[in-house]
């Protein structure tokens, strides 16, 4: 299946701003990411705090949902799936 | 003013919206959270468009380091309280907009009042923990909230319509924690801005919103992408969902 995934700010210093990748069946946010940080020096550590732990600002959405209210990193993917990855802006 | 003169003020936006349109933004009643770099923007351009009434609010005082964005104040106004300077710089821009100065912490226990009697929210913070109280209000009362955010060179804005699109949590559900990050006035103006255009056309009933949609600010690139956006039936603060719009967990 393909996998689109967006990146913005901060994270567009470690990764494409945009890619698509193909995975099997099955593959989930976790697949996405292990082969993200495989690919992109940095990520990891801009990414994770604890391996399997994100940081607090990673928000990843699957098709504009957000994957807190999904399965976390077991989220499941589907074919043409765009993953969004944005740290929130905090600031006034 | 006269209504010539207002006619006159107005010529140059007034072919946007109609006369109609230009009577709706003075009767429109904002509430403008946060006085600092996205407020000043935000203030100053629903100013100038002559929106009837905004109730500013903030509990700090004027810093030489809020001088790089914050484009309310002026070097004189250091050690003032925001709000009041805020509102001398309003009124010298536009006498017709009643001010209402606010120096006030937003939390649980006083934003009840904050939101009483206006028409929309518009996000001026510099926290999530108050956008959230400003969320939940917002859902509360049925009242848009237009969030907007910056980083450095980065930004966000959405427009949240309660029972339309998804709540702020729904999208960021938890705290996002920052070091203070660097912060400069252009991106503060540029989602300022946008969140200022937002609450015009919904006042005027002009344009498409940014509803259900995340516009993302990258001004180190000059690229803008906005981003699909759903409501989570799971949220704790809205638990909407499209199938049972009315099933919200929120008082209606």
């Amino acid at each position: 299946m393909k996998i689109t995934v967006k990146a913005f700010a901060m994270f567009r210093e470690v990764m494409d701003m945009q890619i698509e990748l193909e995975f099997p069946d099955g593959a989930t946010v976790r697949t996405l990411l292990t082969s993200l940080t495989a690919r992109y020096e940095g990520l990891s550590e801009v990414m994770f705090a604890a391996p399997d732990t994100l940081r607090d600002f990673v928000n990843i959405l699957r098709n504009g949902r957000n994957i807190h209210f999904i399965a976390g990193l077991d989220t499941p993917l589907d074919n043409g799936d765009i993953i969004a990855l944005f740290p929130p802006a905090a600031g006034g | 003013m006269s209504a010539e003169s207002l006619d006159a003020r107005y010529q140059r936006q007034i072919p946007l919206f109609g006369k109609e349109g230009q009577k709706k933004l003075k009767n429109a009643r904002i509430l403008l959270a946060g006085a600092g770099g996205l407020g000043s923007a935000i203030a100053m351009y629903l100013a100038a468009a002559g929106v009837g009434y905004i109730r500013i609010v903030d509990e700090d005082v004027v810093e030489t380091s809020n001088l790089n964005r914050q484009i309310l104040y002026r070097e004189t106004d250091i050690g003032s309280c925001k709000v009041e300077a805020a509102e001398k710089t309003i009124h010298a821009l536009n006498r017709d907009v009643d001010v209402d100065a606010v120096c006030r912490h937003i939390n649980e226990k006083s934003v009840g009042n904050l939101v009483q009697g206006v028409d929309m929210i518009l996000d001026g913070m510099d926290n999530f923990a108050a956008r959230y109280i400003l969320n939940r209000a917002g859902l509360d009362e049925k009242i848009p909230f237009i969030h907007g955010a910056v980083n450095g060179f980065y930004g966000q804005v959405t427009t949240l319509i309660p029972g339309v699109t998804p709540c702020l949590r729904c999208i960021i559900p938890t705290t996002p924690t920052w070091e203070k990050n660097a912060i400069i006035g252009v991106t503060c103006g540029a989602i300022g801005s946008i969140e200022a255009t937002e609450a015009i056309k919904y006042i005027t009933g002009t344009g498409e919103l940014l509803k259900n949609r995340l516009l993302l600010w990258d001004g180190l690139r000059g690229e803008s992408e906005s981003i699909q956006i759903v409501n989570s039936p799971e949220c704790t603060d809205c638990g909407f969902s499209e199938s049972e719009p009315d099933a919200r967990r929120f008082p209606v």
